[in-house]
């Protein structure tokens, strides 16, 4: 199959190689040429714009970094939609707004051009791995079209509904990821300051009703108080940005979330942006000691 | 002066009546031509177009919603425009939007000021607006005969935008004041105590502030009728919370804020007084008769 893709960072690149070692042929673009590298020695062609990355393709997969990239990929100047031929599918892996990726479908369905929303769970370790959740927002029989090559890049597939359906779960995701590492993190703080062996708490929770995979996993790595990425602090402050845009756009209340927003906004301003999220520790512990 | 003036709603009509009484010479446009027939009445003249009104004018003012419209409004004037004129936005608006039209402006030789104000319809009405400008120092001059028919606090706080981030830390302060007046009045409320009393109690101890009187007041009297639309609030908040996650800077209190305003726009409320923010707390439970029946049925079972 011949398939487009751009967007080829941490997350796209090894998406992408998972498609190539499938035997597809890719169409890639990039901003920077470096990034084309990596793609040396696998069937790949190489395009001057997104334009001619749609002439060539029957699907092109998008995963960049927020609405407004999307939007010039697939509708700006010498885009997607101006190279498509009738019948191209355009699926966008990034995680953006619900509202924002309806608008994109809605503006591509006018020029013929299918859009499916399929933002993405499990961090570069999962795109390594291909074994990511990907959450789905399209047309049923849209979805069973680009299904195989969802399974090459990931373990869980899952179809939720209607464009902007899979946003809307990745929002929700964010939402439980959010709030669940800050509160592990507000749990060991707790439990240090005041003198319990915290490894001892984790293990003995891990047991009960508070057992979830972020005390397992994010709670382990603060306890080796490993910070590296994983998923980038930074990230996490704008897709809660996403959550909370939408939740005010409805009249929503999310208190946790936004409480948990915060924190977030508190993490990247103290320079903690480029850690990972669980981060919110050591945020914790330097407001709860003396300056 | 020749002065035109855009949008005549709760606002933009008494500080066009302000500038009319101070002898100046009023062009009007607004979006319903009828909105505008009381103020012809009172002399001013009515423009067919934002372009025609721009021609003949030195400054224009504005009073308009959100930054979408005063974006839309900034083409047809600066093609109006006589070089060195002033467009003035008395609107809420974002920072970084009112620095992009300035710097749009300051392109063609025009001048953009971002002057929002706070004090309501009532301080509109009475010329004691707050008004809080940014913009070329250099402008003052020209300014300030104009807010001083409009208003009592004038400040300049700095270049162009700095005036919008005085606004939305007014909204905060003064939003956040609201919230804790309805939370104490809920607290009084559930204690079965009359939040009237309480009111004036506080009024004048260490907690009296404007906010206490004017929305306490509201509270007390169970008179949820806008002032300031409650969904006016909820807009600006959502800028204000925009604004903070662009700088990274973590609001606490204003996060949680926000979470009851838009608690408040779910209810259907946003058309009524945030006052109503009161009416958000006791939807959320605690009301003195359940609760109290509640624990006695418990106790004695």
């Amino acid at each position: 199959m011949q398939i487009g893709f751009i967007g080829l960072g941490l997350m796209g690149r090894p998406m992408a190689l998972h498609l190539a070692k499938a035997g597809h042929t890719l169409h890639l673009w990039a901003r920077r040429a470096a990034s084309l590298e990596p793609f040396c020695d696998v069937e790949a062609r190489m395009h001057d714009s997104p334009a001619e990355v749609a002439e060539h393709a029957e699907i092109v997969f998008t995963i960049v970094a927020d609405a407004p990239d999307v939007k010039a990929l697939a509708l700006g100047e010498a885009g997607l939609a101006e190279g498509a031929r009738a019948g191209l599918i355009v699926v966008d892996m990034s995680t953006i707004n619900p509202n924002a990726a309806r608008e994109i479908g809605a503006s591509l369905a006018e020029k013929g051009i299918e859009f499916v929303d399929a933002p993405v769970s499990g961090g570069e370790v999962g795109a390594i791995n291909a074994a990511l959740t990907i959450m789905v927002g399209a047309k049923p029989e849209v979805f069973e079209k680009v299904k195989p090559l969802f399974e090459k890049m990931g373990k869980s597939v899952t179809l939720i509904g209607d464009i902007g359906a899979g946003q809307v779960a990745k929002a929700c995701n964010q939402i439980l990821t959010g709030v669940g590492v800050v509160a592990v993190a507000e749990a060991f703080n707790f439990a240090a300051r005041n003198g319990v062996d915290v490894a001892k708490v984790r293990e003995a929770l891990l047991g009960g009703f508070a057992y979830s995979r972020i005390l397992e996993n994010h709670g382990q790595r603060m306890l080796d108080r490993n910070f590296k990425p994983g998923f980038k602090a930074w990230m996490h402050q704008k897709d809660l940005r996403i959550v909370m845009e939408e939740a005010h756009r409805l009249g929503l209340m999310l208190p946790a979330a936004a409480a948990t927003a915060q924190l977030f906004n508190a993490i990247v301003g103290s320079g903690m942006g480029e850690d990972d999220s669980v981060a919110a520790l050591k945020l914790l512990e330097k407001l709860s000691t003396p300056q | 002066m020749k002065l035109g003036l855009i949008g005549v709603g709760g606002m933009g009509r008494p500080m066009a009546e302000r500038l009319l009484a101070a002898g100046h010479q009023l062009t009007v446009w607004s979006r319903r031509p009828d909105a505008a027939d009381a103020l012809l009445a009172l002399g001013a003249r009515r423009a067919a177009s934002l372009q025609e009104l721009a021609a003949c004018c030195e400054m224009v003012c504005t009073n308009v919603t959100g930054s979408a419209d005063v974006v839309g409004l900034t083409a047809p004037l600066l093609e109006g425009l006589a070089a060195d004129a002033i467009h003035v936005d008395f609107s809420t608006i974002a920072p970084s939007v009112a620095r992009a039209i300035a710097a749009a402006y300051e392109a063609r030789a025009r001048h953009f000021v971002d002057a929002p104000v706070s004090g309501g319809t009532a301080g509109a009405q009475a010329a004691t607006l707050a008004i809080m400008w940014g913009g070329k120092a250099a402008l003052a001059e020209r300014l300030d005969p104009i807010f001083r028919c409009l208003g009592k606090t004038i400040v300049r706080v700095g270049d162009a935008g700095a005036g919008q981030v005085a606004k939305a830390c007014n909204q905060l302060v003064m939003v956040a004041a609201i919230e804790a007046c309805a939370e104490a009045a809920r607290f009084a409320e559930a204690a079965g105590i009359d939040f009237a009393r309480v009111r004036t109690a506080t009024l004048g101890g260490s907690a009296g502030s404007r906010v206490l009187e004017f929305f306490g007041g509201k509270m007390a009297a169970r008179d949820f009728a806008a002032g300031v639309e409650a969904r006016l609030h909820h807009k600006d908040f959502a800028m204000l919370m925009a604004e903070a996650t662009r700088q990274a800077v973590p609001l606490p209190v204003a996060s949680a804020v926000m979470q009851q305003l838009d608690a408040l726009i779910a209810a259907g409320w946003g058309t009524q007084d945030t006052s109503r923010l009161l009416a958000v707390l006791e939807r959320s439970g605690g009301s003195p008769v359940a609760s109290n029946s509640g624990r006695s049925a418990i106790n004695e079972g």
